[in-house]
């Protein structure tokens, strides 16, 4: 790929100001579309370039925003999803710390396209310094008027309320985020009604990830026949890939949908660290199924990795060297789900815990073979049966670890944890065993009373 | 080390001007809770009741509904913690590169579990989900700032730092 695209400022000092950012020709794209486009041919123009919700579930962005009740009454509202969290994924990160004038342009870009006054970034609470540089930018943009009442000197309003979120996973789920940003407990809403006809305040609501709505200002700018022609066939443009574990450069990579796995790791994240063999990559942050060495000639884009029978996800691409132990990644990953769990479904609420006790059990060196079994029907048991995808999210790792890394995790099970090389960390009963009295089953997190 | 219930609402109402300010952002009064929540927090070090309360007035709702908020969130602590929170991550890529020994070792040094304090305050430890900074697995956060690429010297050397 030639030139970076929404990664060209990442490495420009201070870009996040907006005389830097202006300088590299930030709000050009807005200005000229919101005076001389209508709202209708911005929504068809994302339609054609096939940009797709790059936050996990890949869906058609200006099939959603054509979703809204055409002769609403009720305002909508525009909020944009920044609560980064799923394990592997650090690239809305560097948007909002780097470029956020880039986002505070799309989101001018898509609030015209909507019909939208009003738009709510909602940003995980740890992100400390990516909020005070994207509150720095949206308090500059309003200085300039490209945010506030009549934006570049049209008649059309446009309110940006940066909201902090406070740890919780399950509020980068949409309509977890909703109830978060209402000011309750993240628990995800049933559906439908969708967010498009009731969402925030009840009111018609777009939500969209970071990253996607930073593509709307170069969709416009370049046209939507070049965006898609970044891309793969029904996945347009250009993504930003977070590879992370054993390779040699890890870091965010901006490449176009559909390059292959293998291209990936090998050219551009520099191969295996210390020139180690590859033994498995999970593709799409902590919920996608894993990937052995041998399937990794798979295209990176939606279509691509759903037919290799696991997911893109948030593109959060985690690499694993022959030294890693899967008992020990599966113990993590049971961990975080149990963890973040927000108990309102039955499944989920037990199923996560029950295995996780399974899985910390083997991992101990306690577990017998049939354990293996008892996960997957309790995996079997979470998927497709909550009010959000986090239980099946929770099963897939169990299920694809399980399934194909079985002979080492009988291996684990019939030696007690002892026979595994594991060069990395090696097992300590003791230090392995987690603090479980600081598990709150709620899935919130809190310190113990002292 | 106890604070009085009264100068605990003097240094509230110190932050109502701000929080006037914040409610009148949102299109509703309750959708400022989290946000009031961090302001209470930051200024008292941890959400103590006479906090629930000062945000529940704010933002017209019964304190229990707060209480509920309060709870399914793990950034809002509900005891004192010290003066530098220490996040350390345990993210699958930060255990690719050996966050455990690096956790046995800010364990150690500390002489704290996951969820404890030190005796003279400086320091809280967190086992935290995944921060969202895998290119510099292993890391952590302390207070507000992420630090990077860890192994033992630099934590030392950032530890020592903050006093």
């Amino acid at each position: 790929m030639s030139e970076p695209i929404l990664s060209r400022n990442f490495s420009v000092p201070e870009a996040w100001k907006l005389s830097v950012a202006e300088g590299r020709g930030a709000y050009q794209t807005a200005k000229t579309v919101l005076t001389t486009m209508k709202p209708e041919d911005v929504t068809n123009a994302v339609l054609a370039s096939n940009l797709r919700g790059l936050g996990g579930a890949g869906f058609p962005t200006g099939k959603k925003w054509q979703f809204l009740p055409k002769d609403g009454k009720k305002p909508v509202y525009l909020v944009i999803n920044a609560d980064e969290g799923e394990p592997g994924t650090f690239k809305d990160r560097y948007i909002l710390e780097r470029d956020p004038h880039q986002l505070i342009e799309g989101i001018l870009l898509a609030a015209y396209a909507i019909g939208s006054k009003k738009a709510y970034i909602y940003i995980r609470g740890e992100y400390v310094l990516p909020y005070r540089h994207l509150q720095a930018a949206v308090d500059e943009a309003y200085a300039r008027n490209y945010l506030g009442k009549g934006v570049f000197g049209t008649g059309i309003d446009v309110d940006l309320v940066v909201h902090r979120g406070a740890g919780a996973y399950i509020c980068g789920e949409e309509t977890a985020l909703l109830n978060s940003l209402e000011g309750w407990k993240g628990y995800p809403r049933l559906k439908p009604p969708f967010p498009a006809i009731v969402g925030l305040f009840g009111c018609p609501t777009i939500i969209n990830n970071v990253e996607t709505i930073a593509c709307v200002p170069h969709i416009l700018k370049n046209g939507a026949e070049w965006f898609a022609a970044l891309g793969s066939p029904g996945n347009g443009g250009t993504h930003l890939f977070s590879v992370s574990g054993h390779v040699e450069k890890p870091g965010v990579h901006e490449l176009p949908m559909g390059t292959t796995l293998r291209d990936m790791i090998f050219k551009h994240a520099g191969g295996i660290s210390g020139g180690r063999s590859l033994k498995a990559v999970i593709p799409g942050g902590i919920s996608a199924k894993i990937l052995t060495a041998s399937e990794i000639d798979v295209k990176m884009d939606y279509d691509s990795l759903r037919a290799a029978g696991t997911m893109l996800g948030s593109a959060g691409v985690m690499v694993m060297d022959e030294t890693t132990c899967i008992v020990k990644m599966l113990y993590y990953a049971a961990k975080f789900f149990a963890h973040e769990s927000c108990g309102q479904c039955s499944p989920c609420r037990e199923g996560t815990g029950w295995a996780f006790k399974i899985v910390k059990r083997i991992y101990r060196g306690e577990g017998a073979v049939r354990d293996l079994d008892e996960l997957l029907k309790i995996a079997r048991g979470m998927e497709g049966r909550t009010i959000c995808v986090f239980a099946d999210a929770a099963a897939w790792p169990i299920q694809s670890y399980i399934g194909k890394f079985r002979a080492e995790f009988e291996e684990y099970i019939r030696s007690k944890g002892t026979a595994l090389a594991r060069p990395v960390s090696p097992y300590k009963p003791q230090a392995a065993a987690p603090a479980v009295s600081t598990l709150v089953r709620s899935g919130a997190r809190r310190l113990p009373e002292r | 080390m106890t604070i009085k219930t009264a100068d605990l609402k003097a240094a509230l109402a110190s932050l109502d001007a701000e929080a006037a300010k914040i409610v009148a952002k949102y299109d509703e009064k309750r959708a400022a809770t989290l946000t009031l929540l961090h302001l209470g927090q930051d200024k008292i070090g941890h959400v103590t009741p006479e906090v629930e309360e000062w945000v529940a007035r704010w933002t017209d709702q019964p304190v229990v509904r707060i209480r509920a908020v309060v709870t399914f969130y793990s950034m809002y602590h509900q005891a004192p913690v010290g003066r530098h929170h220490i996040r350390f991550c345990m993210g699958t890529p930060c255990v690719l590169r050996g966050c455990e020994k690096l956790l046995d070792h800010v364990k150690t040094k500390l002489g704290i579990e996951n969820g404890q304090t030190t005796p003279d305050g400086r320091f809280s430890l967190e086992e935290a989900e995944c921060l969202c900074a895998c290119e510099g697995a292993p890391m952590m956060q302390a207070g507000d700032d992420y630090h990077l690429d860890l192994d033992d010297k630099k934590i030392d050397s950032i530890l020592e730092k903050l006093k």
